[in-house]
């Protein structure tokens, strides 16, 4: 309870800033007013394309999708409703997220423009992102990813959170309970006037997660006085291990001048505790072990805009705090459970940000900008008794830093070119390197909007902390991953006022990754980094989104990706023995599909989710064998969702059915899904006085 | 109406209709009938993966049976199979991140029982059909077990090791005294009497050695891997030890190039020749004063993770774990080090067992 300590506070903040305004009702409320009419999704269905975005291969997931299930993740979002691979061990377990057959340290993620990935590992725990915490999240893939930052050889998740547009005091809150003992709760406190925008959100998710499975992987035997086997048995277990209680904080001030000048503050603070879950093939006792991560991280920007008819200024500064730490104790017979393994790591990363842009009528449009991200990287993993019988610590202290600028111009000749240059130019510690990208496109057909991208890239993404200095393993030989991108697509948007919208792209992209890292184990019993493959990536992306109203009370939209993303180890071979060579990476699907529907009738809301990945392969080799197959799988979430207003709130009722045929599946090798389970969420939004009807 | 429904329910129905269901494959059990001589081979699998499997290798037909654990039984071997060990007409496999060893039927592979609640089993030493030691890692004890009540009966404690810096390997014995190799982050041979169960001795040699024989002259034989570069604990050139079992005291080291990584130290059927792995595979006779200059297998663009020698006609089997991410091979030269053939296994082929 002592984490949530500063919700009071800052509710009085609100509370008070509210007394200084009460007028109108809050747009969000005011769409819940509105029972009669549905809108459709907006789409340009003509307009030039932002000059910003010449060439560039983008999926912006509108607030409808992020907010769909507010007990989600961001690693859910994108299982459902994009073309990424999500490798996830279950909810509230290490997600990751990987573009076009690409690793998830090939992922770059920021928020609020701030990189977020671990420096150590290099990738991200989407699992750690509550969706109710983003408000804007986009996708940039492949070379696409240059316009935002150097490294993604994959693409980009960009995240952000924006002002809440309150206009005086507003407050939601929503409490889920599922199955499995699980709780989430959610709070969000809003105010707002013409200048200043403040936003208090919490989330709080709790679950005992031990959900039951018929374990295949292991047999109960039954056994006779001799001790001699008679029968065995599949086993229904649980999950062991699996519990989380996760409280995320996020605290944003807006102030907009209105003349052009926006400021922002934004902290992020995650308490997490999450049990890691014990393996199908594990005969140990989950009450004389203790397997656990914890996790604090503060995130914080602040940041500063100016804006101007013809250019625009940018800054803004951060800091990250993460502390981690890992545990492994078991109770050796005396009731005290005693440590195995101890390890803990603390990340301090100072920000800074620098961005420009100038247009020369609207046929130009330069930009610069310039990002540090400062490291302080401090791990020990093991403690360990000298030779001379003293205690000491394996582990590293180092700092990093990197500095990435990028200069660009971008050009539109004509209506219907154009053409865009970015050049950028990294420095990671003493490393240095140089990232070219060119981006065009062309307007086929003004009538649906149809435009063809095209656009070519070199990339480079260098070796993590870990890569580089963790003992043991640690490879400070190792050279920066490099990749080479084309691209080549299609987009379209069609649509009648306020009958229906139809948009979508298709595109084909080919990139060669070389001296790609691999952790390998030694014969000293250790993994170790190596430059190992060279991977040839390529494959098809498809995206259509169809929002129709059927009536003035009805409304269907309908979702869908696929993905075909061959991704082939194109290296020599390790050894004369070695099959791995032109076979698909192991654990990337090699296609994946989904769907998403929501069918709208006045009040009520049925969302219906579908995803589809083909076979991982488990091996290099790409054998298939008995002990190491994950195969395909298609997943089903359902829910329902009504809504309420009341004279002095608006409420919602909500039921969610995950897995809804209760499928067996595996996402990793030994690490079972849930089945079928169900949430109820009730929300309630106060109208504090304002707008009754 | 009528028209939203016939929008609607076409939707729905494809939905459903790509929705489900799968069914899981439990796979079928297979009957075995292995009754002549044969080699077992223990594939670690991926840590953390559960996919360690056992492989099974007739040298007379030169057939191999992978995966022959699950075929047998319709279960996992699990994650991580560390070793195995084989008394009377039972085999059993150390599963080190099961936590788990089983036993099994070596003919027919099926499983007889196994043991449980063990802390990261390394490796079994039996004493006598009722009586077996298990090493563990992250656990500064060694189990005692009773296998045929597939029980634990007792603990070992070991000196200067807490849980977190506990490591102990392979076993020999030598009349009453069972000697043992502390690995991680240690430098010691324990020599525990079999009578009191009880740590008796304890003698120093280099960084972490990894393997323990016992040559026909009753001489021990250990070789350690110097550590690694930036180890708290030390870096140095790793060594061959010759230990007298008797008086427990070294008799000889012979000394590698700082920066070699050498393992797996075994001996032929006759033991009184040693083989190890050295990036090449390297032999030398027990009473040899100096080290071999030239080895006896050349590294082939790959590295040697496993070894072993037939201890019926000295044939020489290496593991080569090629990425660690496919099936292994392993080659099977004569004692002349003539190729005679190769076969795939599992994943990270790490240990054989004799039959």
């Amino acid at each position: 309870m002592k984490r949530l300590v500063p919700i009071p506070i800052l509710l009085l903040l609100c509370t008070a800033l509210q007394a200084q305004e009460r007028t109108a009702t809050t747009s969000e409320a005011a769409a819940w007013h509105d029972e009669k009419t549905i809108a459709i999704r907006e789409v340009p269905i003509w307009g030039r394309q932002p000059m910003k975005e010449i060439g560039v291969q983008k999926t912006r997931f509108d607030s409808v999708v992020l907010k769909e299930n507010i007990a989600l993740s961001i690693a859910d979002i994108l299982t459902f409703n994009s073309s990424l691979f999500v490798k996830q061990y279950g909810r509230a377990t290490l997600s990751t997220v990987s573009f076009r057959g690409t690793g998830p340290s090939h992922t770059q993620v920021t928020w609020n423009g701030m990189r977020i990935n671990n420096p150590m590992l290099g990738m991200t725990d989407f699992s750690m992102i509550p969706a109710y915490f983003i408000d804007d999240a986009s996708l940039l893939h492949g070379s696409s990813s240059v316009n935002e930052t150097g490294g993604a050889l994959g693409g980009v998740v960009k995240l952000a959170t924006t002002p809440a547009q309150a206009d005086g005091f507003g407050l939601q809150y929503i409490q889920g309970i599922g199955m499995f003992k699980t709780f989430d709760e959610f709070l969000r406190l809003t105010w707002g006037n013409r200048n200043w925008q403040v936003s208090t959100r919490a989330v709080y998710q709790s679950s005992r997660n031990d959900y039951k499975y018929r374990n295949h992987d292991k047999k109960e035997n039954i056994y006779n006085d001799q001790m001699q086997i008679i029968g065995s048995y599949y086993p229904v277990e649980r999950n062991r291990s699996g519990a989380f209680d996760d409280v995320h904080l996020l605290q944003e001030i807006y102030y907009n001048t209105g003349r052009g000048d926006r400021f922002g503050v934004n902290a992020w603070y995650i308490n997490s505790h999450r049990e890691l879950p014990m393996l199908t093939t594990d005969y140990a006792d989950d009450k004389k072990f203790e397997n656990f991560q914890r996790e604090h991280t503060l995130r914080s920007v602040v940041s500063w805009d100016h804006l101007r008819s013809d250019w625009k200024l940018a800054a803004k500064a951060g800091y990250i705090h993460t502390w981690t730490a890992y545990d492994y104790r078991r109770d050796p017979g005396n009731g005290i459970m005693t440590t195995m393994t101890r390890s803990r790591s603390r990340i301090n990363t100072l920000y800074g940000q620098a961005e420009g842009s100038y247009s020369i009528g609207e046929r130009w449009l330069f930009t610069a900008d310039l990002s540090i991200h400062q490291h302080f990287v401090q791990s020990a993993d093991k403690n360990i008794i000298t030779q001379e019988g003293n205690k000491a610590v394996v582990g590293y202290d180092k700092a990093r830093i990197e500095i990435d600028g990028a200069l660009s111009a971008r050009w539109r000749p004509t209506d219907r070119l154009g053409l865009s240059l970015v050049l950028r130019e990294q420095l990671y510690g003493t490393r240095w390197a140089t990232i070219p990208a060119f981006f065009a496109d062309w307007v086929l057909s003004k009538r649906g909007n149809l435009v063809a991208k095209a656009s070519v890239s070199r990339n480079f993404r260098f070796p993590t902390l870990n890569d580089l200095y963790f003992l043991p393993g640690g490879n400070p030989d190792l050279r920066n991953e490099n990749g080479i991108a084309y691209e080549t697509g299609l987009s379209f948007s069609t649509g009648k006022e306020r009958r229906y919208t139809l948009s979508g792209s298709l595109s084909w992209y080919d990139q060669y990754i070389d001296d790609w890292i691999l952790w390998l184990p030694t014969t000293k019993g250790f993994f170790s980094p190596m430059n190992i493959k060279k991977v040839h990536a390529y494959g098809i992306e498809a995206r259509a989104d169809l929002d129709v109203a059927l009536s003035d009370a009805w409304r269907l939209g309908l979702d869908g990706t696929f993905s075909w993303s061959p991704s082939i180890n194109v290296g020599e071979p390790m050894s004369p023995a070695d099959r791995s060579v032109g076979k698909q990476l192991p654990y990337e699907p090699e296609f994946s599909a989904t769907v998403t529907g929501r069918l709208t009738w006045r009040t009520w809301s049925l969302l219906y989710q579908w995803c589809y990945y083909s076979e991982r392969y488990t091996m290099s080799s790409n054998d298939v064998t008995l002990t190491g197959r994950l195969t395909p799988y298609l997943m089903n979430n359902l829910s329902l969702e009504k809504r309420f207003s009341i004279p002095w709130a608006d409420l919602s009722l909500k039921g969610a059915i995950n897995n809804l045929f209760d499928e067996e599946y595996l996402s990793v090798l030994s690490r079972p899904m849930p089945g079928i389970n169900v949430e109820f969420f009730i929300g309630i939004t106060p109208k504090w006085g304002k707008g009754k009807k | 109406m009528k028209r939203i429904l016939r929008c609607i329910l076409p939707a729905l129905g494809l939905l459903l209709l790509g929705g489900g269901c799968m069914k899981w494959d439990y796979g079928s059990i297979e009957e075995f009938e292995a009754s002549g001589s044969g080699l077992f081979i223990t594939n670690e699998g991926n840590f953390q993966y559960g996919n360690a499997t056992l492989s099974y290798y007739d040298p007379e037909t030169r057939r191999v049976e992978n995966e022959v654990f699950k075929r047998a039984n319709g279960f996992k071997l699990g994650d991580v199979a560390q070793s195995m060990t084989i008394r009377g007409d039972i085999g059993w496999i150390v599963v080190n991140n099961s936590h788990v060893i089983f036993a099994i039927d070596i003919h027919t592979f099926k499983e007889v029982g196994r043991i449980t609640d063990l802390t990261s089993p390394r490796y079994i030493h039996f004493l006598s059909d009722e009586k077996a030691y298990v090493t563990q890692i992250w656990d500064n004890r060694i189990f005692i077990i009773n296998p045929r009540r597939f029980e634990i009966t007792g603990y070992i404690d070991c000196p200067g090791m807490t849980m977190e810096t506990g490591s102990t390997e392979q076993m020999v014995q030598y009349g009453k005294y069972v000697y043992v190799n502390c690995w991680s982050y240690q430098n010691r041979i324990l020599k525990i009497d079999t009578e009191t169960d009880k740590v008796v001795d304890e003698l120093q040699v280099g960084i972490q050695p990894t393997s323990l024989v016992l040559d026909c002259n009753n001489k021990l034989w250990t070789i350690t891997d110097g550590g690694y570069e930036g180890s708290p604990y030390g870096y140095e050139a790793p060594s061959l030890y010759r230990i007298d079992a008797e008086s427990f005291t070294v008799e000889k080291e012979f000394r590698f190039q700082l920066g070699d990584w050498p393992s797996e130290v075994q001996l032929n059927g006759t033991r009184d020749t040693l083989y190890w792995i050295n990036n090449d595979i390297w032999r030398m006779r027990v009473d040899a004063d100096r080290a071999p200059v030239r080895p006896f297998i050349e590294y082939r663009d790959t590295k040697y993770y496993g070894l072993t020698v037939d201890p019926r006609n000295g044939d020489v089997y290496v593991a080569d774990a090629i990425d660690y991410q496919q099936q292994g091979l392993i080659y099977r030269y004569t004692a002349d080090g003539e190729e005679i053939d190769s076969f795939y296994v599992g994943i990270i082929p790490g240990a054989f067992c004799w039959k």
